[in-house]
């Protein structure tokens, strides 16, 4: 195969991100076999200490639930975009954006305020006599899946909209002229036209929230530990930086693995908008 | 690594020479070419200003005013050093990495004395000077070959007198007690302070506190699981109580007094059998300023007066017997070394948390999640 010009032209900047990034990362990879001796006693804590595995159900568990309900949410406010006009779209744009501006830390606590115990939602719920006593919507997972959710939400929105908006509504009208009623046109035409909308932005957030931190810390209650969080505490106070490389070497393996398998199925290239 | 070490100082000391007018400015530049400054990441003016100032690393918040107020200026006014502030907060990993990276930018931490002998322990850490610093003004046991305590900081917890006005509760066998005192308790996420409330809610005497049985601390702790949230900064915890989130929590004693405040003195300060937590002073290796200044500038934090100044400002006890005194009277009952409470707290023994915090802290974690 004859080496194409333009890697020539990418080629300093591949270096510069193999020297200033890739290296440093295998370099703190390299420590999961490495500390404290050489080995592979940091993997076998995996098997010999349930508390490991726990910490990585959690994480697993989360992210696939907040997965769901993102891309979920981010759906149906995709669609509605998709099919506004386009003043009124770039109107929901610029606010789907603007929560990109608010720190992760604001809206934890900004749950904290409309959720907790005293806060305005159980209020609202106890002097309408709804009910007695507060209801505990965070400080556990609830609060944790609540948060997470709505920080992924335009990360689920904007591969989609791109993905609805690239569609050919006249392949609807022609599924609707041929006899099909609206749902049948969605879920057999429709559907399947935004699979690759829809892969893209789970991949998205489940990656992204794989390594949250921040959130479950605040909305947790320390009850909800996820492998982030126990990635830093090993780096920060115990001073295990094996068990925490070894836990980091896991998700990045996880997340390549995932990569890959759906490459098989998918042009990742095109779930991403890249075309051909 | 030693190169570089023995550049930087060499830099540093010209950089000193040159200051003082001991070197003019072309040999000093030439000086900083030979050594190769840029890759050292040691600007002109970095090496000058890591001669003559002190950069002392805490926690940020209330404690960047406190620390520059109380111990800071009044050094800087007598020294000529100048004193700076990095409120990254100095955890362990993060002193370790500092060190071991060789890019050292700090003088002195507000660190724990479980760090001090830790980091002592595997090397990080320039042994304190107490030909300079004065053992006699640390509380016997509170002076450690790498760092001492100027302060004092603890755990104790604080409950809703409205809901518990009559029948307050006054140990830790009443903060775990969910049945006499009904409602939800905050904790602190990193096992601090929380193994030993528990061990003692649990009967075990204050003199056997140590080595501590964690199994033991763990049944107790999960036996009150449901009823439980756990913080991990003193905002989060305050915010806890003011929010009405919890019937009793625990809190940084320093916090106490903001919280009676802020709750009109709904929330009181439950002092006894608070844990008193050893603060420790300490000094990365090869700290920019040099051993010698950085001495200087700690055995100025043990001025009684200067302690006193922390306590007011930020709530740190004194840790000099010479400040108990002192102490002023609206303060003692949130001061752990007051005469009023020193008998009452419990002593943290930094030496077991040194050795076994790690572990500890993973099990009590694993425990709560």
């Amino acid at each position: 195969m004859r080496l194409n010009n333009y890697w020539l032209l990418v080629a300093p900047l591949l270096l510069l991100v193999m020297a200033l990034y890739a290296w440093p990362v295998i370099n703190i990879l390299w420590l999961s076999v490495t500390e404290p001796q050489a080995g592979l006693q940091n993997y076998e804590k995996l098997f010999a200490s349930s508390s490991l595995a726990r910490i990585l159900w959690t994480t697993l568990r989360v992210c696939l639930l907040t997965t769901f309900g993102a891309v979920l949410a981010g759906y149906l406010v995709a669609y509605m975009m998709a099919h506004l006009a386009s003043g009124e779209r770039s109107w929901m744009l610029t606010f789907v954006l603007v929560s990109f501006w608010v720190s992760v830390l604001v809206r934890a606590f900004a749950w904290l305020t409309l959720l907790g115990r005293n806060g305005l939602l159980n209020g609202a719920l106890i002097s309408s006599g709804l009910t007695d006593e507060p209801i505990t919507f965070v400080r556990n997972e609830l609060g944790v899946l609540i948060g997470m959710i709505h920080y992924m939400i335009p990360y689920a929105v904007l591969p989609l909209l791109a993905n609805m908006q690239g569609l050919d509504g006249r392949v609807m009208s022609a599924s609707r002229s041929l006899g099909a009623g609206p749902l049948v046109t969605f879920r057999r035409i429709y559907l399947p036209l935004t699979m690759p909308g829809i892969f893209a932005a789970s991949i998205l957030v489940f990656v992204i929230s794989l390594g949250f931190y921040v959130t479950p810390a605040i909305l947790g209650g320390g009850r909800v530990l996820m492998a982030a969080e126990y990635i830093s505490v090993q780096v920060l106070v115990t001073l295990q930086w094996g068990t925490a490389s070894m836990l980091a070497t896991l998700m990045l393996g996880g997340v390549l693995a995932l990569m890959f398998t759906l490459s098989r199925f998918m042009k990742l290239s095109e779930v991403f908008g890249a075309k051909a | 690594m030693q190169d570089k070490n023995f550049f930087k100082e060499l830099l540093t000391k010209s950089a000193e020479d040159f200051k003082a007018g001991r070197m003019d400015r072309r040999d000093f530049l030439g000086l900083c070419a030979v050594a190769g400054v840029a890759t050292y990441a040691v600007s002109i003016g970095d090496a000058q200003a890591a001669a003559d100032e002190i950069v002392f690393w805490n926690w940020g918040g209330d404690a960047v005013k406190c620390h520059t107020d109380s111990f800071g200026s009044p050094f800087s006014t007598d020294s000529g050093l100048g004193f700076k502030v990095d409120t990254s907060g100095p955890l362990q990993g993060k002193v370790k990495e500092m060190v071991d990276s060789g890019n050292i930018t700090a003088d002195v931490a507000d660190a724990d004395a479980f760090d001090a002998i830790a980091l002592g322990k595997s090397g990080h850490l320039e042994a304190i000077d107490y030909s300079v610093v004065d053992k006699k003004k640390v509380l016997e046991g509170f002076a450690w070959d790498h760092g001492f305590s100027a302060i004092f900081y603890g755990y104790g917890f604080m409950y809703d007198s409205e809901k518990f006005g009559d029948n307050p509760p006054s140990t830790w066998a009443d903060f775990f007690d969910t049945n006499k005192f009904a409602g939800k308790r905050s904790l602190y996420k990193w096992a601090n302070g929380a193994i030993e409330g528990a061990l003692l809610a649990d009967g075990v005497a204050k003199a056997d506190l140590y080595p501590c049985d964690v199994d033991r601390a763990i049944s107790k702790i999960q036996s009150i699981k449901d009823d439980s949230i756990y913080w991990g900064s003193g905002a989060e915890a305050s915010q806890m109580i003011i929010d009405g989130e919890v019937t009793m929590g625990m809190v940084w004693i320093n916090r106490a007094k903001a919280v009676e405040a802020d709750t009109k003195g709904r929330f009181k300060l439950v002092m006894n059998e608070a844990i008193a937590m050893p603060g420790a002073y300490i000094v990365p290796k090869g700290n920019p300023a040099g051993r010698e200044n950085v001495m200087k500038f700690l055995a100025s934090c043990q001025t009684p007066e200067r302690q006193i100044n922390m306590l007011s400002c930020h709530g740190m006890t004194p840790a000099n017997p010479e400040a108990f005194a002192m102490i002023p009277d609206d303060l003692k009952r949130f001061a752990v070394t007051s005469a009023e409470n020193i008998d009452k707290v419990v002593f943290n023994d930094p030496a077991w948390w040194a050795e076994n915090g790690g572990d500890t802290l993973n099990r009590y974690l694993d425990a709560i999640g």
